[in-house]
């Protein structure tokens, strides 16, 4: 069986139903999410909130502290006020090179959507700067 | 392996660098790559080669435009909202708006010919409507190809992007019919974009569906990250938008990835990237390079085209040469053995059907170049110069050992060049002929404005930021802007504001631009020529190859260059104006000439060489002084000596020094001296090298050009040890002393390098020879056919006219009764007329009513020139301004009105005839307006000298009454100026000081690094050459380039060795003024008439001036200078 096997092992035609142990604990509840996350037919609150620029939720942006795992190339975890965040799962990752003729409004990020502690979190390396942000939680 | 990869040649949408491409390639161990730029093959051939040469496999594809496959209907059938964004125009023009990419991939050579096929039908099939691939020319063509569905602006990329999934299905479900089953794969770009994981998701799903292969690609537009910028000012620029450009990219990701990072990003379709790998293999295009291909050429029944040639070139012997000599006749035996062994026969006859139809109407030309070192071609009439006479080797032309496309180009009379283009599209087809095209690429003018434009910077800006830089490649602009003189106050200095600017245009040094037309190249094929290539219409209007010549010649297709030569058509003119005046018997046809007129060498020996080919340049003029031409050979020479090769390599000094006895001549070896007697023992010329290994080695002269090749190109200490062994070892064996074959081989080192082919120079000379010959005997004749051939030759018509005038030729000024369009000859050949052809706003319309209307009567007076002509008011403003009007009418005082009175009059009368129309009568009587006091009494026009000449200077470009500095000669001569006439009787090194007007200013790059500016200056009197060497230049720098007279103190150089020459201490700017203090404006206002721009009369126009473009940043008037 792979991945959402519960998922896929339910049987509709099973009037008796069966046993409400699709997800054994966390670990295999997490594929299910990060699946699902990742879906393109799934809009998230969020989106359809800001339109379609895919970074809608709760912006925000200040200094995170993250610890980076170089082998996978991810963040390994951050803290925030204090508390310390282990990234569960690595949803989605993207780029931004905006404005770079204009030291004013330049930006150059390498963003990371997390999965960690139950909620989703957007980090960015900033190139620039040299420092990680947190850019925004989403719901 | 990156299979959808834009380089530079996707033409403002690619900021990759074909090198650095490969070489990146290389360095991540990729065994293949493709080539996929926008709408054509601009530099797949380049790509092949250099990647063949990396060790990788190329393969060629394009990116194309097809039309919308998705819809049943147009786009414009569906509501806005469905509609699909499309792509932006840069890369592709018109054909953006019109369709979406498709990228295809090249298999086998009939998927080659089969693309070419497409890209040509795509192109060429309509002028007007943009370069859209129909879904049904695809199938027809899609043999041999592989189609990948495309990027984000691909239909169905762009239908996922917009949610319209069924769109995207239908659209892949129609392309894919087009292609073989297994020949068409979805092409997944995942670019690290918010959208991109549902972009490929999306495009995933449906090929599921569709079952059709997907492969992973990148969208390749620049080689590393950081080159993400100049893709974004390319594509600004190309879309004349300001940035962030016509894509507003998220981010900088589309850079050559590694293997490792793609597979990183496709890490759940790893088939995707599987997929690369098998494309790769099924991807073995072979282009058979080395083969010639030739056109087909029309023989006789019973004939081949072998003995066709043969016949011409027997029958030409015996016309050309009489008696025929045993050397002829065992030259052209020779010639024509080597010429069938090659199998190059048809294309001699080729070139034989264009020049005999020239022949046949009469149009004048010549053949130029090593083709002249056959006698076959100068049998043929293709060239005039004689071989054996000149001693001119075949083995240079073509080497029986190298087999290499022979080339050989010809020159027509530029006016009637366009009949022998016609006759070849007709003879040969349409189908079997086009031009070949360049590749036009940004110097550092262009690149700071493309630049520059991107940032949104105002016109204004842009301009003074590119103008005054001087013509260099972009990447030295920082080394310009930080050495040269002329620099010092550039506004780009400032590199708190341009910085960047200056940054980014360096990077963009050499950065193909736009496709451009090759003046004459024409490529002639026996098969459909797009089977061959890919072709397009240029702007000219003109079918063009998508291939420049050196891809031609790597297809090994015949390439011929009908160039247009303007000496031709004013030597054509010449004759025609000498013969209508003295007689057509009196005028003998000047290339048949025997080249032997004693008062044809005295003027060219006295420099007095303005207007004659190839001998008029100052360093010409100077080496003329020097020379002193005696002999046909001695112009050939001076011809060779000031080249690039030649003035590097220093021949010329060590060439006067023993033609005047100073130093002695010495060859190592006395063969040596027969082959260099005609050079003082100088090898001058590249044939003397082949003469010079096969009396010394005994090398054969085949075996001796491929000797002088290896010289020349790319010579490596190895192969030059290699051959200098071998050298020496032959020489010695032939009983040549050891230390006279080390020297022989060491001079031919020394010289192979730098030598002239002595054909070409050969060829020059007969045109050369017969240009002084008309000047000489036809002087007037030969000037006004020189202005009217303009712009041509080395200076400009100001100079000219005054020349014409130093030689006792009046010029006379325009005017309405006697001026035709062109220049023309009056009091029998002692006076030019100026014709209305440079007159600032003059137009085709009013010249030709003027030309009518003065066959039915003279014009009266002003209101019967504007009654009869309607001429436009700006018109005649110039016409009146520069004095055609003169002594028209009259007025109360008994007077023709001056020309103040005509301006004051002219609105007013223009106004009356607009309302009358042309009906009643003719004479119109106005109030005499209100003008000022004429300040010249004495002349008709009631103007001042000063004025007068101020005046033809911004109309025509010309000073017709006298020379500029002529109104200043009390003043400059109580300055203590010594004129030009009066240097060649001052002795060597006498401190001198001169005025002059600049006529040229050059800065040729010189051995030593330094940089030496020479200047060509003009007084009343004559030429003055002046060098200005480089620490006088970074103290005058500016004053050169911002004035355009000078008064300059020196020292001058006049002796047998240097010629005369002042070098230059101090440069100082010089005010123009009349002993009355009036000011001439030097330059003139806009430089072109209506036959087209003749080069700046008093030299370049407005905006040339620095003071001009800070004042227009400034929006203030422009200035004067001088």
């Amino acid at each position: 069986m792979g991945r959402n096997s519960a998922i896929k092992a339910f049987d509709p035609a099973n009037k008796t139903g069966i046993p409400l142990d699709l997800f054994s604990g966390r670990d295999t509840r997490r594929p299910v999410i990060v699946e699902l996350l990742r879906s393109p037919w799934i809009v998230r609150g969020s989106q359809v909130a800001s339109g379609s620029s895919g970074h809608g939720g709760k912006r925000r942006e200040e200094e995170v502290e993250v610890s980076w795992d170089g082998t996978r190339r991810t963040p390994e975890s951050f803290r925030m006020h204090g508390k310390r965040y282990s990234v569960d799962a690595l949803v989605q990752t993207w780029a931004l090179e905006r404005a770079w003729w204009d030291p004013r409004a330049r930006l150059s990020r390498r963003c990371f959507r997390v999965l960690a502690r139950g909620g989703l979190y957007d980090l960015a390396y900033d190139r620039i700067t040299d420092r990680w942000l947190l850019v925004g939680i989403v719901d | 392996m990156h299979l959808h990869v834009h380089s530079r040649f996707s033409f403002m949408d690619g900021a990759a660098d074909l090198d650095a491409l490969i070489a990146r390639a290389v360095e991540f161990g990729m065994p293949a790559l493709a080539l996929t730029d926008h709408q054509g093959l601009y530099g797949a051939l380049r790509f092949y080669r250099k990647a063949l040469k990396a060790g990788i496999r190329p393969i060629i594809g394009v990116e194309v435009v097809l039309e919308t496959a998705g819809l049943p209907g147009e786009e414009g059938d569906l509501p806005p909202e469905e509609r699909l964004h499309l792509p932006a125009t840069v890369g592709f023009g018109r054909a953006a708006g019109r369709g979406f990419h498709l990228t295809l991939l090249v298999k086998d050579m009939n998927g080659y010919r089969n693309l070419c096929g497409l890209l040509s039908r795509a192109h060429v099939q309509s002028r007007d409507e943009p370069s859209v691939v129909s879904l049904v020319d695809l199938g027809r063509h899609s043999e041999g190809l592989i189609g990948l569905s495309g990027c984000s602006n691909g239909e169905a990329g762009a239908a996922v992007l917009a949610g319209l999934g069924w769109r995207a299905e239908e659209a892949l479900r129609r392309i894919s019919r087009c292609f073989a089953s297994g020949d068409f794969y979805v092409e997944l770009m995942h670019t690290l974009t918010p959208e991109s994981p549902s972009y490929v998701s999306g495009l995933m799903a449906i090929a599921e569906r569709l079952r059709l292969p997907v492969v992973a690609t990148n969208n390749v537009h620049y080689v590393e990250r950081r080159e993400f910028r100049l893709h974004d000012v390319l594509a600004a620029a190309g879309t004349h938008t300001e940035l962030p450009g016509p894509y507003e990219r998220q981010n900088a990701e589309l850079w050559l990835k590694p293997a490792g990072e793609m597979r990183r990003l496709f890490a759940d379709i790893p088939q995707a990237c599987d997929a690369t790998l098998e494309i790769t293999e099924r991807c073995n295009l072979d282009l058979g390079l080395g083969a010639f291909h030739f056109p087909g050429a029309e023989v006789a029944v019973g004939e081949t085209p072998y003995s066709t040639l043969a016949k011409a070139a027997w029958q030409g012997l015996e016309r050309r040469y009489r008696p025929v000599t045993p050397a002829s006749v065992a030259r052209l035996q020779h010639e024509l053995s080597v010429i069938q062994d090659l199998g190059f026969s048809e294309y001699f006859l080729v070139v034989k059907d264009i020049v005999d139809f020239a022949r046949s109407r009469g149009i004048r030309y010549s053949g130029r170049g090593s083709a002249g070192d056959s006698i076959v071609t100068y049998l043929l009439g293709i060239t005039d110069a004689d071989p054996i006479r000149h001693d001119l080797l075949f083995e240079r032309f073509l080497n029986p050992k190298r087999c290499q496309m022979p080339d050989i180009d010809v020159d027509f009379d530029s006016r009637r060049r366009d009949e022998v283009i016609a006759y070849i599209y007709r003879r040969f087809g349409n189908e079997h002929v086009a031009m070949v095209a360049t590749v036009q690429k940004m110097s550092a003018r262009s690149a700071v404005r493309t630049v520059a434009r991107a940032f949104d910077l105002p016109i204004a800006e842009v301009n003074a930021l590119s103008r005054h830089l001087p013509w260099v490649s972009a990447h030295r602009l920082r080394e310009v802007l930080d050495t040269y003189p002329e620099c010092a106050s550039h506004p780009l200095k400032n590199t708190a504001r341009y910085g960047l600017l200056t940054e980014l245009a360096g990077e963009l040094s050499g950065c193909p631009m736009h496709l451009g037309t090759h003046l004459g190249g024409f490529i002639i094929t026996r098969e459909p020529i797009a089977t061959w290539m890919p072709l397009q219409w240029a702007a000219k209007g003109v079918v063009v190859s998508q291939y420049d010549k050196d891809d031609i010649e790597m297809l090994g297709l015949a390439k011929m260059d009908i160039l247009g030569l303007r000496m031709h058509s004013a030597i054509s003119d010449t004759v025609t104006l000498a013969r209508a005046r003295v007689g057509a018997d009196a005028v003998p046809e000047p290339f048949d000439l025997t080249p032997d007129d004693p008062a044809v060498y005295e003027l060219i020996a006295s420099a007095d060489t303005v207007g004659m080919f190839q001998l008029e340049s100052s360093g010409q003029r100077n080496l003329a002084m020097r020379l002193k031409e005696r002999t046909f050979e001695d112009i050939i020479a001076a011809i060779s000596l000031f080249r690039p090769g030649p003035l590097e390599a220093e021949m010329i000094t060590p060439f006067i020094r023993r033609r005047h006895g100073i130093e002695p001549v010495t060859v190592p070896h006395p063969a040596m001296g027969e082959i260099l007697r005609d050079s003082y023992g100088v090898i001058l010329y590249q044939e003397q090298v082949l003469r010079v290994a096969q009396a010394i080695a005994g090398f054969s002269l085949a075996e001796a050009d491929s000797l002088r090749r290896a010289m020349t190109k790319g010579r490596s200490r190895e192969e030059m040890e290699k051959i200098h062994g071998h050298f020496v070892t032959r020489a010695v064996g032939l009983g040549v002393p050891r230390a006279a074959a080390e020297e022989a081989f060491r001079q031919l080192e020394g010289f192979a390098a730098y030598g002239f082919c002595k054909a070409h120079a050969a060829c020059f000379a007969v045109v050369s020879y017969a240009s002084a010959w008309l000047k000489r005997y036809y002087p007037a004749e030969f000037a006004a056919s020189l202005l009217n051939n303009e712009p041509m030759g080395f200076y400009t018509p100001r100079l000219v006219v005054n020349d014409a005038r130093r030689h006792g030729i009046g010029i006379l000024p325009p005017h309405v009764n006697a001026s035709r369009g062109t220049y023309t000859v009056e009091d029998d050949g002692r006076s030019i007329r100026v014709g209305f052809r440079d007159v600032h706003e003059m137009t085709h319309r009013l010249l030709g009513v003027i030309e009518r209307e003065q066959d039915v009567r003279p014009f009266r007076d002003l209101a019967d020139f504007l009654r009869r002509t309607r001429a436009e008011a700006n018109a005649a403003e110039s016409l009146i301004r520069v004095g055609a009007l003169d002594g028209l009418g009259s007025t109360d005082a008994g007077r023709p009105s001056t020309r103040d009175e005509l301006l004051a009059l002219l609105p007013e009368m223009k106004a009356v005839i607009a309302r009358e129309g042309v009906a009643g009568d003719d004479v119109l009587v106005l109030a005499p307006a209100k003008a000022r006091e004429p300040e010249d009494p004495t002349h008709v026009s009631g103007w001042s000298r000063a004025r007068r000449l101020s005046a033809e200077l911004e109309i025509v470009g010309l000073s017709l009454e006298c020379h500029p500095l002529a109104l200043a000669r009390a003043d400059l001569e109580r300055r203590g100026v010594t004129w030009a006439r009066d240097l060649p009787r001052l002795g060597d090194r006498t401190r001198v000081r001169v005025a002059g007007v600049r006529e040229r200013a050059q800065t040729p790059r010189t051995r030593s690094g330094k940089r030496t500016c020479f200047l060509t200056l003009e007084d009343p009197t004559g030429l003055l050459d002046v060098v200005v060497f480089e620490n006088a230049l970074n103290r005058a720098g500016e004053t050169i380039v911002k004035h355009r007279a000078y008064i300059i103190d020196g020292v001058l150089q006049n002796n047998h060795e240097r010629g005369i020459a002042i070098i230059a201490d101090r440069i100082e700017p010089y005010v123009v003024r009349t002993a009355g203090g009036a000011h001439v404006r030097m330059r003139r206002g806009v430089p072109s008439g209506p036959m087209g721009p003749s080069l700046g009369g008093a030299g370049a126009p407005e905006e040339e001036s620095w003071a001009a473009a800070e004042a227009a940043l400034a929006g203030a008037p422009t200035g004067y200078d001088g």
